[in-house]
């Protein structure tokens, strides 16, 4: 049965290779959509988790985009008095509240990768939180240590090396796995560290030097709260303490996921219908060999094919057809979507991390089951017409040749 | 090995109608192991659809066929499908090649069906010797002249040794010499125990045959007198071809 079906889609060769494409093109496109849906999802709950706050409270003279603060990691070169940490926290039905401090190299000395870099100075709660999220991490970091994203420091990017900011040397205790985020190219100290470097920095003066000491300031608190229900209550608490912007992670969250819903949508639109498109286009085809190749069926039926094998026969070759265009597909799907992951990844806008091997290897079995059940489903039609056709047939039929 | 004048197809009483119209009527035949059996008859007598019913590729209106003692209408497709790949060996009017197969792959056609192609592969190659073919073995059939592809549809028919060889116009549109050559190789057949139904308006083959049985208009009427088949010469069996013919 494989010679036979081997043999008519070698002999087919023109029209075996236009189905071919055109499942081709269906499948990649399948794979696609679904390594950018997973990219985003993970993306976007591993921003909420490294957020692992419902409520962000900035200066409230900070131009802050929502979206880039809270999920894309993106820190800013704010400052308010450190007393505003010590304040919310008193507010009731507060849980938990961490500040961070931002600032930034003007370049990385050493191991550099020719961009400035983004120092946060952290609490050591924000520390253990990050350990959970790394394989390596660790829950308390010396003065004199750093985590480093994901994207920063290529080779050099390892527990152990050393690295320099600012004329200071650091040791790098731990690399963050990737987020998709601003914070891929972001370096994490103690809070206390951080505030050293921008206080002894020179150049970093004129960023501080308005808000005053940077020992007493703070860019940014996350704030946890006890009970969801009361968020915009306890929001307009913090607004209360001075001019600060609260931003809600539940409603940017939301905002986010729907953004993303949207977009997932359209790409999923265009998945579906070319799965659909890829059904009707081998339902079609195979009619068309139903009816162009009934003189030979017929000849099988005469020569001793029993109706299941006439089935098997006509099934087998589209399946055959469905799986090898979805293997060929496979390689495109991938490159396009690496084509857009690059396009994400440089706007470091929207969180996107890469899917890893377990769900490339699903996503492409996926493609390879959901084309061979097209195949079989596009197939089963003509096929069951063709086991119907009377052997007979096969006495008035001139050469099939 | 069957026996000589073992009954091998028998059909009793058996008539095809399509709509209000009688093809076949009240049609008894016994086929032998080792015979001849010809029909003649003039074009649209019922020659095809007698042997489309014997083939068990139709199925009768009335009446019965019985293969090898067993009643057809009993049996299953899948019996049914068995039998016709083992038990005939079919010669159609035209050669019926699959174009898309080459010349061996078309004689292990019936194989190939059957899920037995490797283990026949030698006797394809076999065949298609006899027949003089062996240089075409991995032609298509596009590449071969009318009488080649007459060849190889016979290597097909035998190749997985039927008891019935249902020959239906087995010299149409052959040359006279072409014609003879088929002819000779089939009516060689029987010797070796193939009971052989020939179907045909060539009258120089009908009597060659014997055993003649006329067809009119749907009615058989069998041989006023027994007819022996001449014993073909053993170098019949062997076509000698010319390996350069063309198509």
């Amino acid at each position: 049965m494989i010679k036979l079906i081997a043999n008519s889609l070698l002999r087919r060769r023109w029209q075996s290779l236009a189905t071919l494409l055109g499942v081709a093109l269906g499948a990649g496109l399948l794979l696609a959509v679904f390594l950018l849906y997973h990219g985003f999802e993970q993306g976007l709950e591993r921003g909420r988790q490294k957020l692992g706050a419902d409520l962000l409270v900035v200066p409230g003279n900070a131009t802050v985009d929502p979206d880039r603060a809270l999920f894309a990691g993106s820190p800013l070169n704010v400052y308010m008095d450190k007393k505003y940490a010590d304040e919310a926290r008193k507010i009731p039905g507060v849980r938990r509240v961490e500040a961070q401090f931002f600032t930034q190299s003007l370049k990385l000395e050493c191991c550099s990768v020719g961009v400035e870099s983004r120092l946060i100075g952290i609490e050591d709660k924000v520390t253990q939180r990050l350990a959970g999220m790394s394989a390596n991490g660790r829950e308390k970091l010396e003065p004199d240590e750093v985590i480093v994203g994901s994207e920063l420091l290529g080779e050099m990017n390892r527990p152990g090396s050393m690295i320099e900011l600012l004329g200071n040397i650091f040791r790098l205790a731990y690399r963050l796995e990737p987020t998709g985020t601003a914070l891929d190219y972001a370096i994490l100290m103690p809070i206390d560290s951080a505030r050293d470097l921008a206080a002894n920095s020179d150049a970093l003066k004129p960023v501080w030097q308005d808000a005053g000491d940077p020992h007493q300031l703070i860019s940014a608190l996350l704030v946890e709260v006890d009970d969801p229900s009361r968020l915009k209550e306890i929001g307009r608490k913090l607004e209360d303490l001075g001019p600060l912007k609260v931003i809600r992670a539940a409603d940017t969250f939301q905002r986010l996921k729907r953004l993303m819903n949207a977009f997932v949508f359209v790409l999923a639109a265009a998945g579906a219908l070319t799965a659909i498109g890829g059904v009707v286009y081998l339902l079609g085809h195979f009619s068309s060999v139903a009816w162009d190749r009934k003189g030979e069926w017929a000849l099988y039926r005469a020569l001793g094919a029993t109706k299941p094998r006439m089935v098997q026969l006509v099934v087998g070759e589209a399946v055959v057809l469905a799986l090898a265009g979805a293997v060929i597909g496979l390689p495109l799907g991938y490159g396009l979507y690496r084509l857009a992951f690059a396009r994400l990844s440089a706007q470091n806008s929207f969180p996107f991390v890469a899917p890893g091997g377990v769900l490339l290897a699903a996503g492409a079995a996926g493609a390879l089951l959901l084309y061979a059940f097209i195949g079989f489903l596009s197939a089963a039609g003509p096929a069951l017409r063709v086991a119907q056709l009377e052997p007979a047939l096969t006495m008035a039929q001139g050469d099939i040749d | 090995m069957r026996t000589p004048s073992q009954i091998l197809l028998e059909a009793e009483n058996v008539s095809r109608s399509y709509g209000p119209e009688t093809i076949l009527a009240n049609v008894s035949l016994q086929i032998r192991a080792g015979e001849v059996t010809t029909v003649v008859g003039p074009s649209g007598s019922g020659k095809t659809t007698l042997l489309a019913l014997l083939a068990l590729l139709l199925e009768p209106s009335s009446g019965q066929i019985r293969v090898a003692g067993r009643d057809a209408g009993k049996l299953s497709d899948a019996e049914r499908s068995h039998l016709r790949n083992t038990f005939y060996g079919f010669i159609f009017q035209t050669a019926q090649l699959v174009g898309s197969l080459s010349v061996l792959d078309n004689v292990l056609l019936p194989a190939l069906l059957a899920g037995k192609a490797r283990e026949k592969r030698t006797a394809a190659r076999e065949l298609l010797d006899r027949l003089g073919l062996s240089t075409r073995a991995d032609f298509l059939p596009h590449q071969l002249s009318l009488g080649q592809k007459r060849r190889v549809a016979l290597a097909r028919a035998l190749l997985l040794r039927p008891a019935v060889i249902l020959a239906d116009e087995p010299t149409n549109d052959l040359d006279l010499r072409r014609a003879a050559q088929v002819a000779d190789f089939l009516l060689g057949l029987p010797a070796d125990g193939y009971a052989l139904v020939l179907v045909t308006h060539d009258q120089q083959l009908a009597e060659r045959a014997g055993n003649r049985w006329h067809i009119q208009e749907g009615r058989l009427t069998p041989p006023s007198r027994g007819a022996a088949v001449p014993p073909p010469p053993a170098e019949h069996f062997v076509l000698q071809t010319s390996t350069n013919e063309t198509p």
